[in-house]
């Protein structure tokens, strides 16, 4: 599903924030990205969905080179992908259900096809009684299952999230990583940044461990150390 | 598809509530440079209004006085025949009394004060003179010996009267052309500036909307409409001003001095609207062009 080849990023001209690294992720994979700060763990999924393009070295997603993929299609390539951050990055002026509606309303989506899917996904999240409210309102938890149910609501392919427990407490957290494993088993390939060994070692999932940008450790079933 | 013109529209609507004092400033700009725009075109009009009445290619008129005799006039006739070096014998031409009152109603047609002023027995009778020489000091001796034949009234150049009015006209068209120039690119300017703070106050939002995957068109679209509304806008307040520019200067050349031929100067209704047709038109490019590179830029970033 995803797949880079000697992938090597540079930001400006001195920092490689990525050296040449190579890995292959199968469908319906659940991947653990770990490592100290600055490693480059964001960096590399910033490569993948194409904010960030690579100095050298390739990255393929679906079968397809998206680095030569024209920037007009680099939308449709985004659509494939959910997207889940530690600061969740929600519409303050918005509701719950109006932030996850966002999502398809802003790639087109017609009104009864959001009216059916964005209560399905509140639904799952376990927000549907709580669509009213504005994030402001809402616990960290809560706001950060808003931002997967707005990252889910597409059916996407792939799910990337970068420390999406980094400001939560440790039973909230094993609530989003429930729901991340719940996405993930609907056939969803989920790729994690974290430095939170507790998920890490609870989870029991491949891990690919990142230091100074260079892949230091691919491990299935692995431990954060 | 009806999602998506819901969704530009409503969008457009917010943004503009929210940005309303700089909004104002660029729609005020739009409008003051449209304005300007406008009133070179008007003025351009009435210039050209004055010189259609010198047409055809007389260049010099001879005024004879209406009690002349009529041997002065032949005298005047035979001695504009005696040099057919220096006028176009051919082209000679003298228009009587009746002639030259069917002239006088058609020049001054819309003027009917001066008119009033004339009749076939008053009016000066009139030979038209076509210089053979281009040179202009010759036509001027020329004009300057006719001047004191007897029963002759005045002796009209059209060169004099060309001359004062095109170079005024130029220096007026050059000067409003340029001021408005430049306001128009303040007007792009302001528009731009309007729309670059509405993108940065929704950065969070654009943001999102490039992670979910929309589209660069769908992000901008809202965005460049609010701008063409704003151009728009202007435009229309500048054909208000216009408007009421034209009335008080048609009102105003109406009660002018009669006889001056100042009544030419009046614009007709349908040039007034076609100039506000393109004010429109150039106020919504305005719009679109600062704010296509507003967004363009934003989301380049
Ligand atoms: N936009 C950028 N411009 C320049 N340098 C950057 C940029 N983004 C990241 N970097 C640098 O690249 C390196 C990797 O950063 P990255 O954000 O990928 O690390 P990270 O592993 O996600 O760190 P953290 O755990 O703190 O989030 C760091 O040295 C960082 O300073
Ligand atoms: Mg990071």
């Amino acid at each position: 599903m995803i797949r880079l080849e000697n992938v090597t990023k540079i930001y400006g001209t001195e920092t490689v924030a990525v050296r040449d690294a190579s890995f292959d992720i199968p469908k319906s994979q659940f991947v653990f990205l770990v490592g100290p700060s600055g490693s480059g763990k964001s960096t590399l999924l910033r490569l993948i969905n194409r904010q960030e393009q690579p100095e050298r070295g390739d990255v393929w997603v679906a079968g397809q080179n998206i680095n030569e993929l024209p920037a007009s299609r680099v939308p449709h390539l985004r659509r494939s992908m959910g997207n889940v951050f530690q600061d969740y990055k929600l519409l303050l002026n918005k509701t719950v259900f109006e932030n996850v509606a966002f999502a398809l309303e802003v790639i087109g989506k017609p009104r009864h096809v959001i009216a059916r899917q964005v209560p399905i996904v509140l639904d799952l999240v376990g927000l549907a009684d709580k669509q009213d409210r504005f994030p402001n309102q809402l616990s960290g938890g809560e706001q950060q299952r808003v931002s997967i149910a707005r990252a889910f609501v597409n059916r996407p392919l792939i799910m990337l999230a970068d420390e999406p427990t980094g400001n939560l407490d440790p039973t909230t957290s094993e609530g989003i990583m429930g729901l991340l494993d719940e996405i993930n088993q609907t056939g969803t390939t989920v790729i994690m940044a974290t430095h939170d060994h507790r998920v890490v070692n609870a989870m029991r999932r491949r891990v690919i461990q990142l230091d100074r940008g260079v892949i230091v450790r691919d491990q299935e079933r692995g431990v954060y150390e | 598809m009806f999602s998506r013109i819901a969704y530009a529209f409503r969008e457009t609507w917010e943004s503009f509530r929210r940005n309303l004092t700089l909004t104002a400033a660029a729609v005020l700009t739009s409008a003051v440079s449209l304005l300007l725009v406008g009133a070179t075109f008007l003025i351009q009009r009435a210039f050209e209004n004055l010189l259609v009445q010198w047409r055809g290619d007389v260049e010099m008129i001879v005024f004879v006085r209406s009690d002349a005799s009529a041997e002065q006039v032949t005298l005047i006739d035979s001695v504009l025949r005696a040099s057919p070096t220096i006028i176009d014998v051919e082209k000679l031409r003298y228009l009587n009394k009746t002639e030259s009152y069917e002239e006088a109603k058609r020049i001054f047609a819309g003027d009917p004060v001066t008119l009033g002023l004339l009749t076939p027995e008053t009016i000066p009778t009139q030979f038209k003179v076509v210089p053979l020489s281009d040179d202009p000091t010759l036509v001027r001796s020329l004009s300057d010996q006719y001047r004191t034949l007897p029963g002759v009234e005045a002796v009209a150049l059209a060169e004099d009267e060309f001359e004062v009015i095109s170079t005024l006209s130029n220096f007026i068209r050059v000067v409003t052309l340029i001021t408005s120039l430049v306001l128009l690119l303040v007007a792009v300017g302001l528009i731009w500036n309007t729309i670059r703070t509405a993108m940065f106050a929704r950065r969070r939002e654009i943001e999102v909307m490039k992670l979910v995957g929309a589209t660069n068109w769908f992000i901008r679209i809202p965005f460049m409409l609010e701008g063409l509304l704003q151009g728009l806008i202007g435009g229309v307040v500048s054909c208000g001003g216009l408007w009421v520019l034209n009335s008080a200067w048609t009102s105003g050349v109406t009660s002018f001095k009669p006889g001056t031929g100042i009544s030419s100067l009046v614009v007709p209704d349908s040039y007034l609207t076609s100039v506000m047709f393109i004010l429109l038109g150039i106020g919504a490019f305005v719009g679109a062009v600062g704010s296509a590179i507003a967004a363009t830029r934003f989301l380049d970033v």
